[in-house]
């Protein structure tokens, strides 16, 4: 069963597989036995693989499992392969803006099927104390813009979408 | 005028602390919760939860009006401020004044002396107490330049209505000041829409160390020794720590005594802090002084033994310092880390996050000011500070081993934070050394946000292995191989 991981940026491939004995995790690197035990606290394990015993806490969240493990703490994000598709032969780049920190949103200047400039503001958002004004990247006719004034939204969330580009 | 029923007009670890001090000296407490907070710590611990309201939650946080009407209301006698939001804020003392309850803190004269800069600054100077040298254009503009050369070399050009760094110009020789002058002040006039400059002595590589201070109002003022908060980020203090590695016996005297004769001049009433710039020769100017309890207050009460939070509650209800100078020891090292919800690599920028498990440290000298709950949110509604970790050692170099230990036991899951950040710092073998300045995280910020031992593969399994649809699909293959008669791929 092949699995994608986000780790530090970066996307990483694995495949699970069991020989009857053990779980083997499969990378590129080869094949490694592994085994996850709970212990009795909270979230913590016992992790066996590569020759190590591991004591670690985790937690698994709707995208991403978080680790704790030898004092630092690691976020793997699971990526979705079927998503990952969709993404990438989809919407075209200056489609959409995505939040670069989450925010708040303060203001919405456009609605969905009002035709905009290349530069026009969208909507203003405030995040870490600064207020910055989000513009179109190309000219169209906005799809959607998904948050209203006083809208939370975290990193990476879609702000506004253009309706596709008519060739 | 006796307390009996105090209001927290804050939230976070600031009011989870103070509330758990007024309750052991026997006060019905209350605190503020906006209608669309999450739950804190301090709403488990205050008696009484009053709800606020207002478009943003920092905004219902800022109301003055609806916070005196709720202490009114719930017939709370006092209200205890925290840091932050109305602290410092001379018209909220005024409206409290008027409603007959009392503010934890000092007068609102004080509170207006000190959040003015300029007139803080020349009431020290006035005074005698030690300032970088500087000259202000509006005081004389035709004699500005002149004035300038006067400040000597380093010096430091800011625009008067400026702030985040912008317009301000570094000047270290006489030839160059005309044309910096000309070049700041139309930054200035970008920026600001406002041309006027000052200029101070430039301090290279400065130390921020600062004192902590408490008065009766009746002229009575002791120190609580200093506090070294050189480790900044954004201009914001991430660890604090005392004694400051930085200062000889005489030096530590000179300088707590200092601010104890500043707070005097101003007959002070409650807990501040004096900060002062630290050159690297040993000269120390007078910066501002913080009319409030601060953040990194627990590595001095974790030196010295005393409660800063009942100094104030004993001060506000006129009961005056438990204690004289001389009664005030500063016993071994300690250590505060801020434990901030934000990405160290990518420049600091805030997290949000669920918090799915959350297992603080705890032991032998080590306590956790904590504004967060197992299942809690974090938003960008606040700040990003989640909560403090302060440990105590025998000497500094046992404070920061148990830091270390602690802050790697720190298990926040489900938001990125900064405790392996916090982690690189303490092993820096310049903290170590104390040989830090305020651009110490700058000036080391590749070293600090390098990666560590690549734990892919290991990362990999745990994820793998805790995919519980993942696990029950594998295990799943070989029943269906049997079923498929020996099968393989």
């Amino acid at each position: 069963m092949r699995r994608i991981f986000q780790i530090d940026g970066e996307e990483t491939e694995c495949w699970l597989s069991h020989d009857g004995s053990h779980f083997m995790l499969n990378t590129d690197d080869g094949a490694v036995p592994c085994r996850l035990d709970p212990t009795g606290v909270p979230g913590g394990h016992v992790l066996r693989a590569r020759g190590r015993v591991q004591d670690v806490r985790l937690a698994v969240g709707p995208d991403a499992t978080f680790v704790h493990m030898n004092g630092r703490t690691y976020a793997i994000g699971r990526v979705d392969p079927a998503e990952r598709l969709a993404g990438s032969d989809g919407a075209a780049a200056d489609d959409r803006i995505v939040a670069p920190m989450p925010g708040v949103v303060v203001s919405v200047n456009a609605r969905p099927g009002d035709h905009v400039k290349e530069g026009q503001p969208l909507l203003v958002i405030e995040s870490m104390k600064l207020e910055t004004s989000l513009t179109a990247l190309r000219d169209g006719v906005v799809a959607e813009i998904p948050f209203a004034a006083g809208d939370s939204f975290g990193l990476k969330a879609t702000l506004a979408q253009l309706a596709p580009e008519e060739d | 005028m006796t307390i009996s029923k105090l209001l927290v007009a804050n939230r976070g670890e600031i009011a989870a602390r103070v509330l758990r001090t007024a309750r052991a000296r026997g006060l019905a407490t209350a605190v503020l919760r906006h209608t669309s907070e999450q739950e804190g710590p301090a709403h488990l611990i205050a008696d009484e939860v009053v709800t606020i309201e207002g478009p943003t939650p920092v905004a219902a946080y800022l109301d003055i009006p609806q916070i005196v009407e709720a202490a009114k209301r719930i017939g709370a006698d006092a209200v205890h401020p925290g840091y932050g939001f109305l602290s410092e804020n001379a018209g909220f003392v005024a409206a409290l004044d008027k409603a007959g309850v009392t503010f934890v803190g000092p007068t609102s004269e004080v509170i207006d002396l000190m959040g003015d800069k300029i007139r803080a600054r020349a009431f020290v100077e006035e005074r005698g107490f030690p300032v970088a040298p500087s000259a202000i254009e509006d005081d004389d503009p035709a004699t500005f330049v002149e004035r300038s050369h006067a400040v000597g070399y380093p010096l430091l050009i800011k625009p008067s209505a400026g702030g985040g760094g912008k317009g301000m110009r570094v000047v270290r020789e006489d030839s160059a000041l005309e044309t910096e002058i000309e070049t700041a002040r139309r930054e200035g006039e970008r920026y600001f829409g406002d041309g006027r400059l000052f200029v101070e002595r430039y301090i290279e590589r400065p130390r921020h160390i600062e004192v902590q201070v408490m008065g009766d109002g009746q002229g009575n003022v002791v120190h609580f020794w200093e506090r070294e908060c050189s480790i900044q980020r954004r201009f914001q203090k991430i660890i604090e720590e005392t004694p400051s590695p930085a200062l000889s016996p005489q030096q530590r005297l000179d300088i707590c005594e200092t601010a104890a004769g500043i707070a005097r001049a101003v007959n002070y009433r409650g807990a501040g802090t004096v900060e002062f710039i630290y050159a690297q020769d040993g000269a120390f100017y007078f910066l501002e002084m913080n009319t409030r309890i601060q953040v990194e207050h627990p590595v001095t009460e974790m030196v010295t033994g005393f409660d800063l939070v009942a100094e104030q509650l004993r001060v506000a209800a006129g009961e005056g310092l438990s204690a004289a100078q001389a009664d005030i020891p500063q016993i071994g090292h300690s250590i505060e880390l801020r434990i901030c919800a934000e990405d160290a690599t990518e420049d600091f920028r805030p997290a949000i996050g669920d918090i799915l498990l959350l297992d603080e440290p705890q032991g032998e000298g080590v306590r956790v000011d904590s504004g967060i709950l197992d299942g809690g949110k974090v938003t960008t509604d606040f700040d990003p500070m989640l909560s403090k970790l302060i440990v105590h050692g025998p000497d500094r170099a046992g404070a920061i081993a148990r830091a270390r230990q602690a802050v790697q036991n720190y298990v926040v899951l489900g938001v990125t934070t900064n405790t392996g950040y916090l982690d690189a710092i303490l092993a820096h073998p310049d903290f170590a050394s104390g040989d830090v300045s305020t651009g110490f995280l700058a000036e080391q910020a590749d070293a600090l946000t390098a990666p560590g031992e690549d734990v892919t593969d290991l990362l990999m399994a745990v994820a793998a292995l805790s995919d519980e649809r993942l696990v029950r699909d594998v295990m799943q293959i070989p029943q269906m191989h049997r079923k498929m008669g020996g099968w393989r791929n």
